[in-house]
């Protein structure tokens, strides 16, 4: 390890130790804390996050995937929080292919590193590095043990270059909160960075959209204005609903930019309700499809032929936070058709950092 | 795109029928340890205020599978990432509060 990186990781260290340090006085529970005294919630500093592992076969070329994404949550209070993830990316092929050994690395990046200011119901500010609100994908569904299928959709890369985060501000909240609907909004602006873990472009954008909490139904509108070097818009048109009697889950959302547009479609369906064998009802399918279109070229992390795709899932939850994971694709364009299967497992933890007080 | 049609047109059949379908009277499997779901679910009443669990249930299970319990310590933590992310209101963000760490 060169000399540079332990100066890099004891700043590291420090700066996380004194976060923790400062932390401390909002762990004590609820009753003594600044806010909601009428519960027992405590806001202690917290770790959670994933680990997965994917065997990916894509095309008949194997990759070996481990991952693991600790996201820290510190609480200054009950209005104040710093949250990070931090992704630990294992990528292993054989080498030379197809009977070599497997070869590979293990890439890191930080994800987000953001401080959340919970000013009010209307008003959250926020700070640093965080993940871009473009669509139903970048921020919500990206974490590998929310995503239903493990492959990102063709459209990911639009309105999330270059990074997927932006370095900057970030004003968000719920715009207008009534009994049978509420509406939300994110605006940010990004700083170009070329720092290294805090790599972003520069752009501006946000998003717009409207829940309905009885049928669960909701929709919306994200819009971002990339700054350099050429000025493109981006703009994504989205749906989630989840019906209350029945457990199933469809997403579908629509984009466009300068360099192609496509949409996707997702549906899961879990067997809870199913009269069979309680051992079974734990299973989950899901089927997506998607289409993408290029203009002007495409390219920019987009397929420059028209691109058209299915997957068809199982997914097995052991428990709320274990499932086994198994999908299979076909991709179909004019340069090749080729199927994609994916297997494994992810979990996702979720513990307390800190000790409780004892009384 | 035309050969796709069908797929779609599949997909949107099976989401309307399965929401049509009434609900099992399975009951659902029971989840280990359970402090959220070992609440008693209340009949819908359209007119009563909302309450935590619906809170809960709406809400967290637009991105994903909710958890079956949180430990009290820290579920303010908790609860302030996902109102962040969700764009949560306060007063949402003090139902599941109630909700979680009654």
């Amino acid at each position: 390890m060169r000399l540079e990186d332990i100066k890099r990781h004891t700043r590291l260290a420090s700066v996380l130790g004194f976060c923790l340090a400062l932390a401390q006085p909002g762990t004590a529970q609820a009753p003594t804390g600044t806010s909601a005294p009428e519960t027992n919630a405590g806001y202690v500093p917290a770790i959670s996050g994933a680990v997965g592992y994917v065997q990916n076969v894509n095309g008949g070329v194997t990759s070996l995937e481990p991952q693991f994404n600790p996201v820290l949550l510190i609480p200054f209070g009950s209005h104040v929080q710093l949250e990070s993830r931090t992704e630990f990316f294992g990528f292993f092929q054989r080498q030379p292919q197809p009977t070599g050994p497997y070869k590979g690395k293990i890439f890191k990046s930080v994800d987000y590193a953001q401080v959340n200011w919970l000013a009010n119901t209307h008003l959250i500010a926020t700070a640093g590095k965080y993940l871009l609100p473009f669509g139903l994908y970048n921020e919500r569904l990206s974490a590998i043990w929310i995503r239903n299928l493990q492959d990102t959709p063709i459209t990911y890369p639009i309105g999330t270059r270059t990074s997927a985060a932006g370095d900057g501000f970030m004003l968000r909240g719920a715009a207008l909160q009534r009994d049978k609907y509420s509406i939300h909004y994110s605006a940010y602006f990004s700083a170009l960075s070329n720092i290294h873990e805090l790599e972003a472009a520069r752009t501006a954008g946000g998003d717009a959209s409207i829940f309905l909490p009885k049928p669960r139904l909701e929709a919306g509108v994200s819009y971002q204005r990339f700054l350099q070097p050429r000025e493109i818009n981006s703009v994504a048109t989205y749906m989630s609903w989840q019906p209350p009697s029945v457990p199933l889950d469809i997403k579908a959302e629509g984009d466009y930019s300068y360099f192609g547009r496509g949409y996707w479609l997702e549906t899961a369906y879990l067997f809870q309700q199913l009269p069979i064998p309680p051992v079974f009802r734990k299973t989950q399918v899901v089927g997506r499809m998607q289409q993408f279109f290029p203009l002007n070229g495409g390219g920019n992390g987009l397929p420059r032929v028209d691109t058209q795709r299915f997957d068809f899932g199982l997914n097995y939850y052991f428990r709320d936070d274990l499932r086994f994971i198994s999908s299979y694709g076909r991709t179909f364009s004019s340069q090749r058709n080729a199927n994609v299967w994916n297997f494994g497992f992810t979990y996702r933890f979720l513990y307390p950092l800190w000790p409780a007080r004892k009384k | 795109m035309r050969r796709f049609m069908p797929i779609a047109v599949a997909f949107l059949s099976l989401a309307c029928l399965a929401s049509a379908m009434p609900a099992s009277q399975t009951p659902p499997p029971p989840t280990p340890d359970s402090k959220a779901s070992s609440h008693t679910v209340a009949p819908t009443n359209h007119n009563a205020p909302r309450t935590g669990e619906e809170v809960f249930k709406a809400n967290c299970g637009r991105c994903h599978m909710p958890p079956s319990s949180i430990s009290p310590r820290i579920t303010g933590t908790v609860v302030m990432h996902m109102r962040t992310r969700a764009r949560l209101s306060r007063e949402d963000e003090q139902l599941l509060l109630k909700f979680l760490a009654p």
